[in-house]
């Protein structure tokens, strides 16, 4: 996954550079490891780096009415694969997930994935950068993404693939223009307050088109069964936003109640794995009325721990994060919730942890089904003979880690709790089924 | 019967489809700028001439009324009623319908119309802050100024408001800078030529919640109020993009209801009731200043507010554009009967009906509108299949009965229904009768009227009523209060 932006005002007046840079700061949570915003106005201008927003975006001297920007968690090596990907001289994109095949292009295994799609635009477009060339472009394309491309003549088009695997929305801007983010917070941040809803929803297989005359809504031709991505709402994004229209605190709260259901267990206290799992345990706390505590103090800054690439990153992360309060645990029996369970080794050390610091009992339940299975859409799953889930049962899972229990919420609770058909989600990283591309 | 009907845009061409079907059978007559193509055919049927001139110069206007011999002017546009040409008119015996310079002062300064509310104590009054110069402002956008409406203290043809959201800090530098820089092109671009005024500059407190136009007739001692209209003042769908003169309009009963028999609606009629009455009390308070009569029509912009439900955001000394359409499109009462009541003053004794039908307006234009409104212009027009429902705005009929754009909206699609979706279809149906002969590309909104802008215009309107209705009960309604750390308690208004 990749936090990717667009803003777009029509009145050249406007440096839209900071609100690029907090617009990405609020998209942080979706990638860490670089960051980029290229500026478009009088002239063209891509600032990009390794690292954080706040790192790599601190001093902005350019300037421009309209800008793209991304936040990605994959590690490049060269500077031009930094998000947003250059397709050429004319033509910029940010890209969320991934782009398995392009119509018309036979991929070559020997280049990167950038050089494939710098290789595939190029053959498309044979020089041209109109907006609707690009549009085609990603009209062409099959897997699971969305984007925001922006060419050489101060147009701006943004769409999700005809699945819908990756979100986009669309806010507005008062009488000035719009921006197009992953997902809505972007909006509360940056954006206008808008008493209705922050953002509007971009349908799958639809984009927005901005020229200087012109903003408006293509919709793609009528898709087939949608594969909005399950892994968006029970961890990628943020609680505060909307994704398909469906608020994510809703859904984190129907995981925490849905894991109350499926396995009761007697016990004295909720405790739940920052940041992503609190609102599954206050939610079970609520629905059992066992009481939840606070049960970790972090050190440092907050990052995302499951997303840092290697193993010693991992623990330092979590180890710095996930400092056990020991009066809210000790003596007692404790419902540990976390939001899902790739390799195990970071929950077997929480559970360590606190029974170290006195819990009589510990009750492991996740916020998500077992991960057994690669994202063939960007995701970062780990090889498939690391994840747990696949090789182990909750049985043998809660002796490695050490819990007196282990259970994981159900694909059916899982289903339920978002609140779409089965159809319209893609579960694959779950159930080992993906849609076609 | 004799007319003579002053501009020549969408709205002067609906005006003149009223007077063409009255029973009077009058000889209509117009003066505008560009020939008006739909203007020119009516004008033509009824046995009248089209005056091609400035209708902003009383002199012009005369000349054209006397020449005519007509019974009674109809004035369109603002502008002409800020240059007095109802006055000149009146002073040699020629009645009119428009407002005189005196009491269009309510649409011409912004400034005064808002000194002029407070010092009634109006209800739905804007906290504001009007400038002379730049230099004057400039000091004020610095310090003070948060989430504003920055205006030209002038109506200059809708154009130059910007209107900006300001709290996140950290965004502050930026908004700050182009409030600035706004604030100076309003005093050197937009207010450019503008001597008829003496602030320049008008800063108002940015509120939200949905818009709505309440035209309303007078004969300076009646007020009938006109169904409320909603116009759309963003360029593109889904209410994105730069503010136009309007981009199309809806309408159903008096408080804008979703359909002819559906409870859902926008207003509430108590609501409208509120907002007539403010109208009324602007009226009665120009023509106290002035000493004297309002005969024409006065409309409030108006928004229903979250702090004191119905607000004037400006006030129009015309009907509306397109906002007319809706209104005489469902219009039952003689049109013609109407203005002979208000020269006569006795506009209590007419029962002015209306239709209860469904009206969507939708605007079409050449690219380039609103922001370069050059490229808009000039391209030659072909129209598809009869005109039924599409009227004529911004576009000329040259001597070679070619049509060419004029730069602005171009022509105004209307559709009459049962609720307000249906005639958005035919609406929308009816934009694709006209192109541009040069491959210049046209928009409209396809959204307007539909059913998810009524659901979101209402659910607006909900949560606005929500917030002021609990400041009703609690007694503050449009008060302010501010604490101001080491100052005290302030309160604005």
């Amino acid at each position: 996954m990749t936090g990717i932006l667009g803003i777009y005002l029509f009145d050249e007046r406007w440096n839209v550079g900071n609100f690029g840079v907090y617009g990405l700061m609020a998209l942080q949570h979706r990638g860490q490891e670089t960051a980029g915003l290229e500026l478009i106005g009088r002239s063209r201008q891509r600032l990009s780096g390794r690292g954080l927003v706040e790192d790599v975006l601190t001093r902005v001297d350019a300037e421009g009415h309209i800008c793209v920007g991304a936040v990605s968690p994959y590690t490049v090596e060269a500077d031009e694969d930094v998000q947003p990907l250059p397709l050429g001289e004319k033509v910029s994109v940010a890209l969320d997930g991934r782009i398995t095949r392009v119509e018309g292009y036979s991929w070559d295994g020997s280049i990167s994935y950038e050089s494939n799609l710098r290789r595939a635009f190029a053959r498309h477009a044979c020089g041209r950068s109109e907006i609707e060339t690009v549009k085609e472009f990603f009209d062409n394309c099959k897997g699971g993404f969305a984007y925001v491309a922006v060419n050489d003549r101060m147009e701006m088009a943004a769409g999700r693939c005809s699945l819908g695997v990756k979100p986009l929305v669309l806010g507005k801007f008062g009488f000035e223009g719009g921006i197009i983010a992953s997902e809505s917070c972007v909006m509360d941040v940056i954006g206008e307050r808008v008493p209705i809803s922050p953002a509007e929803n971009i349908d799958a297989g639809d984009a927005m088109v901005f020229t200087p005359f012109s903003a408006r809504l293509v919709k793609g031709c009528s898709p087939r069964d949608k594969a909005y991505c399950s892994f968006e709402y029970v961890y990628l994004a943020r609680p505060d936003s909307y994704v398909n229209d469906i608020p994510i605190y809703r859904v984190r709260r129907n995981i925490g109640r849905r894991l109350s259901e499926e396995d009761r267990v007697d016990a004295d206290v909720v405790i739940g794995v920052p940041e992503t799992a609190i609102p599954f345990a206050m939610a079970y706390s609520n629905e059992t009325g066992i009481p939840i505590e606070k049960g970790f103090e972090l050190t440092g800054r907050r990052v995302r721990s499951a997303l840092r690439p290697d193993q010693f990153e991992r623990l330092k992360g979590v180890q710095l994060k996930l400092n056990v309060i020991s009066e809210s645990v000790r003596g007692r029996r404790v419902v540990l919730i976390d939001d899902s369970v790739v390799r195990g080794n970071t929950l077997a050390n929480i559970v360590y942890l606190m029974k170290e610091k006195g819990a009589k009992e510990i009750h492991v339940r996740i916020g998500s089904p077992h991960i057994v299975s690669h994202c063939p859409f960007g995701v970062e799953v780990p090889p498939e003979d690391e994840l747990i889930g696949r090789h182990l049962s909750e049985e043998k899972i809660a002796e490695v880690v050490g819990a007196d229990s282990f259970k994981y919420l159900s694909i059916e609770g899982l289903v339920d709790a978002i609140g779409l058909r089965r159809g319209e989600l893609c579960l694959g990283c779950f159930n080992r089924v993906y849609p076609e591309v | 019967m004799k007319i003579l009907l002053v501009g020549g845009g969408g709205r002067e061409h609906a005006v003149a489809v009223a007077f063409a079907r009255s029973s009077c059978t009058p000889r209509l007559n117009c003066l505008s700028e560009l020939v008006n193509p739909g203007i020119s055919r009516i004008v033509k049927d009824s046995g009248g001439e089209y005056y091609v001139g400035d209708p902003n110069d009383a002199e012009t206007v005369l000349k054209y009324a006397l020449k005519a011999g007509v019974d009674f002017v109809f004035i369109g546009p603002e502008e002409p009623n800020f240059r007095g040409v109802p006055d000149a008119l009146e002073k040699e015996g020629i009645p009119c319908i428009g407002a005189n310079r005196e009491v269009a002062e309510i649409e011409l300064s912004k400034a005064s119309m808002r000194d002029l509310q407070w010092k009634y104590m109006i209800p739905g009054r804007l906290w504001y802050k009007k400038f002379r110069t730049f230099e004057e402002a400039a000091p004020y956008v610095e310090e003070y100024a948060e989430s504003v409406a920055l205006k030209p203290a002038r109506q200059v043809g809708g154009k130059g408001v910007k209107v900006i959201e300001d709290f996140q800090v950290y965004l502050k530098e930026e908004k700050k800078r182009v409030k600035k820089q706004h604030v100076e092109s309003i005093y050197r671009d937009y207010m450019k030529g503008y001597g008829d005024v003496d602030f320049k500059i008008l800063i108002e407190e940015r509120v939200w919640g949905p818009e709505y136009t309440l035209q309303c007739f007078t004969d300076g001692r009646t007020i009938v109020p006109m169904p409320a209209v909603q116009d759309n003042k963003h360029a593109f769908d889904g209410d994105l993009g730069p503010e136009t003169g309007g981009m199309g309009s809806i309408c159903c009963g008096m408080n804008l209801k979703w359909g002819v028999n559906d409870e859902r609606a926008i207003l509430t009629d108590e609501e409208m009731g509120k907002s007539a009455e403010i109208v009324r009390m602007m009226v009665e308070a120009i023509q106290r200043e002035t000493g004297r009569k309002y005969h024409g029509v006065v409309a409030g912009q108006m928004m229903l507010t979250s702090i004191w439900g119905p607000t004037i955001i400006e006030m129009y000394s015309r009907l509306g554009d397109p906002e007319a359409l809706n209104i005489l499109a469902v219009l039952k009462t003689d049109m013609v009967e109407i203005c002979e009541a208000i020269i006569s003053e006795r506009l209590n004794t007419v029962k002015v009906e209306f239709e209860e039908k469904a009206t969507v307006v939708k605007a079409v234009s050449p690219h380039g509108y609103p922001l370069s409104r050059d490229l808009a212009k000039g391209h030659p027009v072909v129209v598809h299949d009869h005109e039924e429902g599409v009227f004529w705005a911004s576009a000329d009929l040259k001597g070679s009965g070619i049509v060419e754009s004029g730069g602005s909206r171009l022509v105004e699609c209307l559709g009459v229904a049962e609720t307000i979706p249906e005639a958005s279809r035919i609406a929308e149906r009816l934009t694709s009768k006209v192109s541009l002969a040069d491959g210049w590309g046209l928009f409209h909104r396809s959204d307007i009227g539909s059913e998810k802008s009524l659901e979101r215009r209402i659910m607006l309107a909900n949560m606005a009523r929500e917030i002021y209705k609990y400041r009703e009960r609690r007694g503050i309604l449009g008060r302010r209060m501010i604490w101001i750390p080491g100052k005290g308690l302030e309160e604005v208004g």
